[in-house]
């Protein structure tokens, strides 16, 4: 199978998936009790202007119609506007995503080389002392909820020693990096739980190749220690390291939308969540498809990279 | 107020809110001890005030569909924005004749029948873009944006007046019909909610003409805008401020981060905290916890639903309202930062009936009811959700109170935003959390249960109907308010809320900051009239 099939095949699949999960979303918000009709004209409205209110949002056809129509629109890069407030959603995504990319970003600058360093010292010491300790810190903090993690954080660097701000207030007219202070405890926060996450899937896979034939052959050799881990283990445990790596970016997405209603961190996990709450479907369907197709990338690329760093790679399988 | 959802929370507000019939005594209470007051004479003791600096304020936001657009948003935000931004018809000032402060009027004429309303306009207002405010721009205002606006916020000024058919009468007049005779409705056009803008305005940007005290120079959707002082603002000869030179305001969507940017000094002004955040301030010496006052509180109620058995029986509608333990519920779910409340909504409007009996706490009684109706031991669900700081506390007491007199009680809590969202269904619920905004009480009468709306539970009464609008056509205010106190008795006697506790709106400033209560919308600050310690 040549290389341009393969990619070819992965995103027809991801292309497949993208279309399974958009009907999901749809349906996930047909199914939820009420409509954003209670947030467009008030609880009070009387039975008619609800009506009146319905038929204007279109909420009065069929889901199938709805959606149909939707994935027409968006099919062609319009993703309508959102119910209330009336905000263009592709406005939105493009004031919010690049906030929420970039916190995932710092993240991951901070949690990869981390995950890696605790995972690979771990793995090559599988049972020994230093592995049990770095495993059994990373157990805890992976257990931890973000908004534990977020108070804790907060209570020690804001509150206590004031290093810090409490919001990541962005200032008016700028970006976050505009601000840089307001961002070091979420990314802190996420970092924590994603290293743990990562660090445990790696020193797996190290812990594997630690034990392999040519490892083994390589000590028999006098090769030790860092050498050792660099030359030997990390180009054989890159490719699931990356792995990994991309499974923890899954689990930093869910972790953001926590993150940033805390920090009141201005990224699109919060306007997701306050989408949800209003049954604003147009806002919902356009971030969520958007966020699918977002991971979707990010695993295609971590498995391209994973292949790419697999010492005895041959064609893609 | 982390777990709350506040679109939905405002709409409830704004549906009351659309209405301000009479400003309260709490008003007059509020603006003598803020050090100021409402009248145009407040520019005489603004020479104690420390014109200049930019004052930063955080409110909860609407997140990325805030809008300029105040006519299509439906956050508190977006209308606190929009008052710094716009000039406004009237303002409600319980010290001024008929209650009300003109902004951009000289003043409202009233027809000998009570149909007619004269708008007169006060004459060389200017737009920040050099032109001069005419009838033009007020009839655009009303007949075209406010008229076609699907938010609750004016809706009971459009069941009053026909906004649609609104003329001008020369440059300076606007003559707007009512629907029906109404003695009050310089109350309702001169709340604060009716901005004017300039004629032709569809939509809305930093480069928009205004004339309102501030000039908008920045405004990013969810997170905030900032303002300079508009020089030329009319209120400004009227020595009605702004006195300061900047104005920020901040969407901060969780209670306990607004707090930490009012305590970090990220922030001078804090809207609306949950009650344990504000518990935690009041510790701090370098800030102020500042309630609002009566009438500007928020009551908590539980509705009985009289189309499901039991509830249709009288008796058992007093045995639920006998039952509640009030003062627990004060001390416990508030601290102690509440009032009791008497199954009546708008404590501390003019038109609130007083004189009734505050009704006590009777288990007993409420016991002996519930066995004369045959409804001992009976089963019920009370539902409700975090829509607002300390409705699930206070529906959690209940249930306790209601299993002292052997009723069978559980609760349902759902998540937050979910009681609303399906309002048919949450109209069919046999026992239901809900919560009051503060109108005065007859606009509340009319607005959530007249007609036998679905908002009222089952409550049909047309001759308390009846009785209600006949209080508000008398231009005799002492025939309005025996009229007025006939409706709201036989509300309290025969009536299907329990309303145990009124809550404030917990505010929250640096020391020292003052005017923020002398530009009051209803439940909401204004900063016309602000000055920085």
């Amino acid at each position: 199978m040549s290389w341009a099939v393969y990619l070819g095949r992965r995103l027809a699949g991801a292309a497949v998936t993208l279309v399974l999960l958009s009907c999901a979303v749809f349906a996930a918000t047909a199914v939820l009790p009420g409509d954003a009709v209670s947030a467009v004209a008030g609880p009070d409205a009387s039975a008619a202007e609800r009506a009146r209110v319905r038929a204007a949002l279109g909420l009065d056809r069929p889901v199938a119609a709805r959606y149909a129509d939707w994935a027409y629109r968006a099919v062609h890069g319009d993703l309508g506007t959102g119910f209330v407030g009336h905000r263009p959603v592709a406005d939105v995504l493009a004031g919010r995503l690049p906030n929420s990319l970039l916190l995932a970003g710092l993240t991951l600058a901070l949690a990869a080389p981390l995950a890696v360093g605790l995972g690979l010292s771990a793995g090559l010491r599988a049972g020994r002392g230093a592995d049990r300790l770095i495993s059994t810190l990373a157990q805890v903090a992976a257990g931890v909820p973000e908004f534990v993690a977020a108070a804790l954080l907060i209570a020690v660097l804001s509150v206590r020693l004031d290093l810090l701000p409490r919001v990541s207030l962005v200032p008016l007219g700028g970006g976050p990096l505009d601000a840089p202070r307001g961002l070091v405890l979420p990314v802190l926060t996420l970092a924590a739980v994603g290293t743990a996450v990562a660090t445990r899937l790696i020193r797996v896979s190290a812990a594997d190749v630690a034990t392999s034939p040519y490892v083994e052959t390589a000590r028999l050799n006098g090769v030790r220690g860092v050498r050792l881990a660099l030359r030997h283990v990390l180009p054989n445990a890159a490719g699931p390291a990356v792995q990994a790596l991309t499974l923890t970016t899954g689990v930093l997405v869910g972790g953001a939308v926590v993150v940033e209603s805390v920090f009141d961190y201005p990224g699109i996990g919060r306007e997701l969540q306050r989408a949800v709450a209003a049954r604003d479907v147009p806002m919902v369907q356009g971030i969520a498809t958007t966020l699918v197709a977002v991971m979707l990338l990010i695993l295609l690329l971590g498995d391209v990279c994973g292949w790419l760093l697999d010492p005895a790679r041959g064609e893609p399988r | 107020m982390p777990h709350s959802f506040d679109r939905r929370r405002f709409l409830r507000q704004g549906t009351l809110a659309a209405v301000a019939l009479a400003a309260g005594p709490g008003l007059i209470t509020a603006c003598a001890s803020g050090g100021t007051t409402a009248s145009p004479k407040a520019g005489a003791s603004s020479g104690a005030r420390r014109a200049g600096g930019t004052l930063r304020a955080a409110f909860v936001g609407g997140g990325a569909s805030e809008t300029l657009d105040f006519f299509n948003g439906p956050t508190p935000l977006d209308l606190v924005r929009a008052r710094a931004w716009h000039g406004t018809l009237g303002n409600l000032d319980p010290t001024a004749e008929y209650g009300v402060r003109y902004g951009v009027l000289e003043a409202i004429d009233v027809s000998e029948d009570l149909t007619t309303y004269t708008l007169r306009l006060r004459s060389g207002v200017r737009f920040t873009d050099g032109s001069t405010l005419t009838s033009a721009d007020v009839l655009h205002s009303l007949a075209t944006l406010a008229a076609g606006s699907k938010l609750p916020v004016f809706r009971m000024a459009s069941l009053n007046f026909d906004l649609a058919h609104a003329k001008a009468d020369g440059d300076l007049k606007v003559v707007l019909p009512a629907v029906r005779p109404i003695a009050d409705g310089r109350l309702i056009l001169c709340q604060g909610n009716f901005l004017v803008v300039k004629n032709g305005t569809r939509t809305f940007s930093t480069a928009t003409p205004t004339c309102g005290p501030f000039k908008l120079t920045e405004f990013t959707a969810g997170q905030g805008a900032a303002f300079t002082r508009n020089d030329d603002y009319y209120g400004a000869a009227l020595g009605q401020g702004p006195y300061l030179d900047g104005l920020e305001l901040r969407s901060i969507a969780d209670s306990e981060a607004r707090a930490g940017a009012l305590t970090s000094g990220a922030a001078d002004f804090v809207h609306d905290l949950a009650p344990v955040t504000a518990r935690t301030l009041a510790a701090d010496d370098s800030v102020d916890v500042v309630p609002s006052r009566s009438p500007y509180l928020v009551g908590l109620s539980f509705r009985m639903n009289m189309n499901v058995k039991p509830f249709d029986d009288e008796r058992v509608r007093e045995a639920f309202k006998l039952a509640v333990d009030r003062e627990a519920m004060v001390s416990t779910v508030f601290y102690g930062n509440a009032t009791v409340g008497n199954d009546l909504p708008a404590m501390g409007f003019p038109d609130y009936a007083d004189g009734l009996p505050q009704r006590a706490h009777d288990p007993e009684k409420a016991r002996a009811l519930l066995k004369a109706a045959g409804a001992e031991g009976m089963e019920v669900v009370l539902t409700t959700g975090p829509e607002t700081p300390g409705m699930v506390e206070a529906a959690t007491l209940y249930v306790e109170d209601l299993k002292k007199v052997g009723v069978k009680a559980s609760l349902k809590e759902l998540p937050a935003g979910q009681l609303f969202a399906d309002f048919a269904a949450y109209t069919r619920l046999p026992l239901a959390a809900s919560y009051q905004v503060p109108v005065p009480a007859l606009s509340t009468y009319q607005i959530g249960t007249a007609g036998g709306s679905p908002a009222a539970f089952g409550w049909k009464r047309p001759e308390v109907d009846a009785l209600v609008s006949n209080a508000r056509a008398q231009s005799d205010a002492a025939t309005a308010s025996r009229l007025g106190t006939d409706a709201q008795r036989t509300l309290w006697e025969e009536g299907n809320t329990v309303l145990p506790v009124f809550k404030p709106y917990l505010n929250a400033q640096v020391k020292g900051l003052t005017g923020i209560d002398a530009d009051l919308f209803e439940q909401f600050p204004g900063f016309s009239r602000a000055a920085l310690p």
